[in-house]
C-alpha cells in the first residue's frame, strides 16, 4: 500500500512540476511578463477583432483586461471557438514573444453553459 | 402564477416532511421503535412526493409557457423545440438541483421500501441520513435557488436556450450525469448508516449494490455520453479535455468502479470492511465535491457557471460530510480491523486490493490536477495543469491497471499457485505479438508499445475463460454464473474503450487547408475535394453549408449563424466513420472569393470508444439482472430478527 501511496505521490510530483503553467489575467502577466515560457491568459475581448488578409480562418485578436487598463495583442491563426467575439472572455494559451505580441496556440471560450445569468437575475 | 405558488408549496411540504422525517428516524432507531421508524420512512416518501409534484408543476410551468417564471424565461422561448423545452427543467442551476433531489426522493424510496429486513436501527439510520441530504437540497430549493421565483412583469417571450445546447445531446447527458450523481446517495446513505448502527457486516453492501451498480451504470452512460457529446458536436475533435467539469465526473465513477470490485472481497472473504465504508464515502464526498466545483466557478474552466449564491452552501455541506464521515470512520475504526490470516499478495483479494490503490490513485491524480489552480492561487500566484500533466501522471497507473486485468481475473481467492502462472501464458502471448506486430509497423512510442499489448492481455483473459467454459461444453454457465461472465463481458467492453482511446491519442493526425472550389488536397493519402459552398436559410438560423467530396461520401461540415440570439455562431462538423478511423472535417472558415479553410482531422478507432462503452454497460446489465447475489456471503453476524409491529 505504501509503495503504490509513493509512486503516485511521485507521479503527482514530476508531472505538475513538468506540465503546469501560470494562468494569468491580463495586468498580471504585463506586470511581470514571463517570455519564453508557457502561459494561459485570460481577458476578455474588445472590438479590434481583426481578420487580416490571407486564408480565412486566420485572425488576429486583440483584447484588454476588462477591469484594469492593462491590454496586450493577441495574434492567432486557427479555428476561433463558435461563440467569439468582442465581449466575451477567453483563455489564450500560448507565449509573450520579445516583441510584446502574445502568440497563442489555442483560445478556450468561455461555454456559455445554462447555467449563466441573464439580465433577469443580474 | 397558480403554478408558482403550488411548486414552492409543494418545495416548503417537502422540506418540513423531509426534516421531520430526519428527526423522527433518527430519534426512533435510538429508541428501537419500529412503529415511528415506519413513520419517519413515511415521511421520507412523502417529502419524495412533493418533491416529485414540484417537478410536475415546474414541467408544467415550462410545456405552458408560463413566463411569469424567472426559470421558464430564462431556459426557453417560444421557438425552442418542445423536447428542448422539457429539458429545460434541468438545464438551468435551480431546476437541475430540483431534478437532484428528485432522483434521490424516487431512488432513496425504493431502497428504503425492502430495507426493514436489514434491522430497525439500520433501517431507521439510513432514512435519516437519507433524508438529511434532501432536507439540505430542499433548504438550498426553498432559501437560495428557487426554481419558482416569478418576475414582477411577465414578457412576452423568453430568453431561449443557447444554441450549442440545442442538440440532442442536451436531452440524454445531462439528466443521466445528474441521476449518477443523485444516485449514489443511496449506498453512502446504507454505509453511514451501518456505522452508526454498528452493523459492519456485508448487509449493507448486499441491500445496496442494485442501487450502487445503478449509480455506476448512470455515471458510465453520463461519461460515454458526454465524450460522444463533444466529440460530435462541441469539441475540436476532443472527446476529452481534462476540463475540472469533466475531472469531477470522472473521480467519483473512480471510486465507485473500486468500491464495485473491493465490496466482493468483502462479500466473500469478510474482508476490506473498512475500505469499504471509506469508498462509499469517498464516492460520494467527490460528488458533492463536484456539485461545488461546477456550481460555484472556484476553479477556471471552459464551463462558466454563473457566480451564484449556492456556492458557500455546497461548501457549508462539503464540510458537513466531510467532517461526519469522518469522525464516524474514526469512531467504528476498532471494530472495522480484518479478522484472521492475512491475505496472501498473490490471490483475488490481493489483486483486487492493488486494483482498489491504483484506480485511488488516478483519483489523486485528477484530484490534484483539478484542485491545482485553487491551492496555488491561495499560496501564490494562479497555476493550471495541462493534459500533459494527466498522460504522465495518471498514465502509469492506467497501463498498471491494464496488466492487473490481465492477471488478476485468472487468480484464485485465497492463495495462488504453479496452475496460475500456466494460465498467465495465453494472456503473456497475446501481449508479446501485439508487441511484435507494433513494432514490425514501425511504432516507437513507448506508451503506445505499452499500452496496447497490455490491453491485448487483459482482453485474452476473458476470451480465456469465455473459451474454458464453452470446451467444458458447460453454455449455461454463462446464465448460469452470470455475474462472473457479466463481468468479463464488462472487461473486454472497457478493453476495447482502452484501444479506441489509445489509438486515437497516438496516432490522430491533423491537418488545416484552404481551398478554393474545385481544388483537391490529399491529406494522409486521403483525396478530398471541395466542391463549392452554399447558404441555406433553415427556420431561426441560416447556415453555410461546404460540400467537400471525399471517395464516394459527400461531407458537408457547415457554420449555422443564429441572428436572433446576437449572430451567435455555431459550427457543425461533418465525420464519416470509416471501418479504421474517423475523418472529421471542421469548416474554418470562408473568404468572400469562394475559398474556404478547413480543419481535417483522421481520428483512428474512435468508433471503439463508443462500442466498448456500449459492451461495458451490457456486461454489467447481463451479469446483474435478476441474478442472485455472492454465492458465498461471509457475514459476519447474523441481521438482527425485525420485530412485528403488525
Amino acid at each position: 500500500m505504501l509503495v503504490v501511496a509513493a509512486c503516485v505521490g511521485y507521479l503527482i510530483y514530476s508531472a505538475s512540476g513538468g506540465s503546469s503553467e501560470y494562468y494569468l489575467t491580463v495586468s498580471e502577466l504585463r506586470a511581470h511578463p514571463a517570455y519564453d515560457q508557457d502561459v494561459r491568459v485570460a481577458g476578455v475581448v474588445q472590438n479590434d477583432v481583426l481578420h487580416p488578409p490571407g486564408p480565412p480562418g486566420h485572425a488576429t485578436v486583440q483584447f484588454t483586461e476588462k477591469d484594469s487598463t492593462a491590454s496586450i495583442l493577441v495574434v492567432y491563426s486557427g479555428p476561433l471557438p463558435d461563440i467569439f467575439k468582442p465581449g466575451i472572455t477567453v483563455v489564450a494559451e500560448g507565449r509573450l514573444g520579445a516583441d510584446g505580441i502574445f502568440h497563442a496556440r489555442s483560445i478556450l471560450a468561455k461555454c456559455p453553459s445554462r447555467f449563466s445569468t441573464s439580465p433577469y437575475t443580474q | 402564477m397558480i403554478l408558482a405558488d403550488i411548486g414552492a408549496g409543494a418545495l416548503l411540504a417537502g422540506l418540513v416532511l423531509a426534516a421531520f422525517s430526519t428527526l423522527l428516524s433518527f430519534w426512533a432507531g435510538r429508541q428501537e421503535n419500529a412503529v415511528m421508524v415506519q413513520v419517519g420512512r413515511r415521511a421520507f416518501y412523502a417529502a419524495a412526493g412533493m418533491v416529485v409534484l414540484a417537478s410536475v408543476v415546474l414541467e408544467a410551468a415550462l410545456l405552458t409557457h408560463d413566463f411569469t417564471l424567472v426559470y421558464v424565461v430564462e431556459h426557453s422561448d417560444l421557438s425552442t423545440p418542445t423536447p428542448l423545452i422539457a429539458a429545460g427543467f434541468y438545464g438551468g442551476q435551480e431546476g437541475s438541483l430540483l431534478y437532484w433531489t428528485l432522483v434521490l426522493g424516487l431512488l432513496g424510496s425504493a431502497s428504503l421500501v425492502a430495507s426493514a429486513s436489514l434491522g430497525v436501527r439500520l433501517a431507521a439510520y439510513a432514512t435519516g441520513v437519507m433524508a438529511t441530504i434532501v432536507t439540505f437540497f430542499l433548504v438550498v430549493l426553498v432559501l437560495v435557488a428557487s426554481p419558482f421565483d416569478v418576475l414582477p412583469i411577465t414578457p412576452a417571450d423568453g430568453l431561449g436556450l443557447n444554441p450549442v445546447l440545442r442538440d440532442s445531446g442536451m436531452l440524454i447527458h445531462p439528466p443521466v450525469v445528474l441521476a449518477g450523481f443523485a444516485s449514489f446517495a443511496v449506498p453512502f446513505s446504507f454505509a453511514a448508516a451501518a456505522l452508526l448502527a454498528n452493523r459492519i457486516d456485508a448487509a449493507w453492501i448486499a441491500h445496496t449494490r442494485r442501487f450502487a451498480l445503478l449509480a455506476w451504470s448512470f455515471q458510465t452512460t453520463g461519461l460515454v455520453l458526454g465524450m460522444w457529446w463533444a466529440y460530435h458536436v462541441l469539441g475540436w475533435g476532443g472527446y476529452w479535455g481534462w476540463d475540472p467539469v469533466e475531472n469531477v465526473a470522472l473521480m467519483p465513477w473512480l471510486a465507485t468502479t473500486a468500491y464495485l470490485h473491493s465490496a466482493q472481497v468483502q462479500e466473500r472473504r469478510g474482508r476490506l470492511r473498512a475500505w469499504n465504508f471509506g469508498l462509499v464515502i469517498l464516492a460520494f464526498l467527490l460528488v458533492v465535491f463536484g456539485t461545488f466545483i461546477v456550481r460555484s466557478g472556484v476553479v477556471p474552466s471552459v464551463h462558466t457557471f454563473a457566480v451564484s449564491a449556492i456556492g458557500p452552501w455546497f461548501l457549508g455541506f462539503l464540510a458537513a460530510c466531510l467532517v461526519f464521515s469522518g469522525a464516524l470512520l474514526a469512531w467504528r475504526a476498532g471494530g472495522l480491523r480484518s479478522t484472521g490470516e492475512p491475505a496472501a499478495a498473490v490471490s483475488r483479494e490481493g489483486a483486487f486490493a492493488l486494483q482498489n490503490l491504483l484506480l485511488i490513485g488516478v483519483v489523486a491524480v485528477v484530484f490534484w490536477g483539478t484542485v491545482l489552480p485553487l491551492v496555488s492561487g491561495m499560496l501564490g500566484q494562479e497555476r493550471v495543469v495541462d493534459a500533459s500533466y494527466y498522460e504522465r501522471a495518471a498514465g502509469p497507473l492506467l497501463a498498471a491497471l491494464l496488466a492487473l486485468m490481465a492477471a488478476g481475473p485468472l487468480l484464485p481467492w485465497r492463495r495462488a499457485g504453479a496452475p496460475w502462472l500456466r494460465a498467465l501464458a495465453w494472456p503473456a502471448g497475446g501481449a508479446v505479438v501485439t508487441l511484435l506486430g507494433l513494432l514490425v509497423f514501425g511504432v516507437s512510442s513507448i506508451p503506445a508499445l505499452l499500452a496496447l499489448p497490455l490491453a491485448v492481455a487483459a482482453g485474452v483473459t476473458c476470451l480465456v475463460e469465455y473459451g474454458r467454459a464453452v470446451r467444458k461444453r458447460r453454455i449455461g454457465l454463462f446464465v448460469k454464473r452470470r455475474r462472473r461472465y457479466g463481468a468479463y463481458l464488462a472487461h473486454i467492453g472497457l478493453v476495447v474503450v482502452a484501444v479506441g482511446i489509445a489509438a486515437s491519442h497516438f496516432w490522430q493526425q491533423e491537418a488545416d487547408v484552404t481551398l478554393r472550389p474545385g481544388e483537391h488536397v490529399s491529406v494522409f493519402g486521403s483525396a478530398f475535394t471541395y466542391a463549392g459552398a452554399e447558404q441555406r436559410q433553415l427556420g431561426d438560423h441560416s447556415e453555410l453549408v461546404a460540400v467537400m467530396r471525399f471517395g464516394d461520401t459527400t461531407l458537408e461540415p457547415s457554420r449555422a449563424t443564429y441572428a436572433g440570439l446576437g449572430g451567435q455562431s455555431l459550427t457543425h462538423v461533418a465525420i464519416t466513420t470509416t471501418p479504421l478511423a474517423d475523418v472529421y472535417v471542421i469548416l474554418v472558415g470562408s473568404s468572400p472569393d469562394g475559398s474556404a479553410s478547413f480543419r481535417i482531422l483522421i481520428n483512428p478507432l474512435v468508433s471503439w470508444i463508443w462500442a466498448g462503452g456500449g459492451l461495458l454497460l451490457l456486461g454489467v446489465a447481463f451479469g446483474n439482472l435478476g441474478a442472485r447475489r455472492a454465492e458465498t456471503v461471509a457475514a459476519v453476524t447474523r441481521p438482527a430478527v425485525v420485530p412485528s409491529w403488525r
